[in-house]
């Protein structure tokens, strides 16, 4: 071994733990470390709560004359709660989102409103 | 000649001009000969662009080819109203508009598409021109009578239902990263559409045609809002105004002089 040649065993035990220690703490470290990185990440995960959420309501829409009043009533609840968290965003992403959400909400208040009149 | 009979001529001449005052008039509400096909559906875009690299002209027939109505207006959100959508270089590059697809890494039939406004190109670069062409020569790639050459055609060019339905084109509803799965509609019952004029026929209105390019959410609200049956009046002179059927017939879709497209045999004279 190439620490054999130039160091007593002991010392070469010694490197090779204290290495292995090091090793082994790392991610332990990287992570004690890198707070902002952690937040950026928390951000980016609160992120993608609300763009799936959006997804999921939105691809409902070609189903929509299938449900119920109560389930369309449900969905336009659900848009609604999301405008709060488009609005928060940057100005091309807020008109693109807001765009897309209203097409989706607009959609099943149209499909309501017709289950509506048709119990009339 | 007698005197009666003089002025029953006169009479007949009053009531002759004030017809043809009156078809004249009616002219105006008659759909206008759409443009030739490689014109019909162009958009120029260049409320920002024209001091710069000029203006963009966009062919509906080039992107129709390859993804829905729905796909652009409602996952990428692009207005259905000229200058609404308030596109710039600055949303293209983050990844909005025509960025959403033009971004040099989605791909389409596995080849990359080039990148709409890169900071990597300077303004000068011919790709700049594949979009800003307007007035300018030989720059665009695509041609439309080559373009099309093999797609079937009507009186008004290609005919993209049949083009559709036959597998010579396959547009794509859905664009990695800007669309979500969707299970495919069950398709809604076709109706008719009575016609206020004995001459011509109803309307056969199909929604599984329609909904093949727009989904639900392209037409409904925002076209036809009214979610109550028998309680609008559709007229065809709202849809030469752009209203109704004219949003998308006259403008994209074929043009409102087909009066067979949608009525039918039409009236007799009609084409």
């Amino acid at each position: 071994m190439f620490f054999a040649r130039f160091f007593p065993p002991k010392f070469t035990a010694n490197v090779v733990a204290v290495m292995l220690l090091v090793g082994l703490t790392a991610p332990c470290g990287v992570r004690a470390v890198g707070l902002p990185q952690s937040s950026a990440s928390q951000a980016d995960q609160a992120k993608e709560a609300w763009q799936k959420e959006f997804d999921a309501v939105r691809s409902k829409t070609q189903d929509a004359m299938t449900f119920s009043e109560d389930e369309l009533t449900e969905l336009i609840r659900r848009c609604d709660a999301l405008l709060p968290q488009i609005e928060k965003l940057d100005e091309s992403r807020r008109k693109v989102y807001l765009g897309r959400l209203a097409k989706c909400r607009g959609l099943y208040a149209y499909v309501l409103e017709a289950k509506k009149n048709e119990k009339k | 000649m007698k005197r009666n009979e003089r002025g029953l001529l006169l009479l007949m001449l009053v009531c002759g001009i004030l017809f043809l005052v009156n078809a004249a008039k009616a002219q105006v509400y008659l759909p206008k000969a759409p443009p030739e096909p490689s014109e019909y559906g162009k958009v120029i875009l260049d409320t920002y662009s024209a001091a710069g690299p000029g203006g963009v002209v966009f062919d509906h027939w080039l992107h129709r080819s390859m993804f829905t109505c729905r796909v652009c207006h409602v996952d990428v959100g692009f207005a259905m109203q000229a200058k609404a959508t308030g596109i710039r270089a600055s949303t293209n590059r983050e990844g909005f508009h025509c960025g959403a697809c033009h971004d040099g890494k989605k791909l389409y039939e596995g080849k990359p598409i080039f990148p709409a406004c890169s900071d990597a190109v300077s303004g000068s670069d011919k790709q700049c021109d594949r979009c800003h062409s307007l007035g300018k020569k030989g720059v665009r790639k695509y041609e439309y009578k080559d373009f099309v050459a093999k797609l079937p055609k009507d009186m008004y060019g290609v005919n993209w239902q049949v083009a559709e339905q036959s597998g010579a084109i396959k547009p794509l509803d859905f664009v990695e990263g800007i669309s979500v799965k969707k299970p495919a509609m069950k398709s809604r019952e076709d109706f008719f559409v009575k016609s206020g004029y004995s001459w011509v026929h109803p309307i056969a209105f199909s929604h599984e045609k329609h909904v093949i390019w727009n989904g639900c959410e392209l037409c409904h609200p925002e076209i036809f809002p009214t979610a109550q049956k028998g309680t609008t009046h559709y007229s065809m002179f709202y849809n030469i105004e752009g209203r109704y059927c004219g949003a998308c017939h006259g403008k994209v879709a074929f043009p409102l002089n087909y009066c067979r497209g949608c009525h039918g045999n039409g009236p007799l004279w009609a084409p």
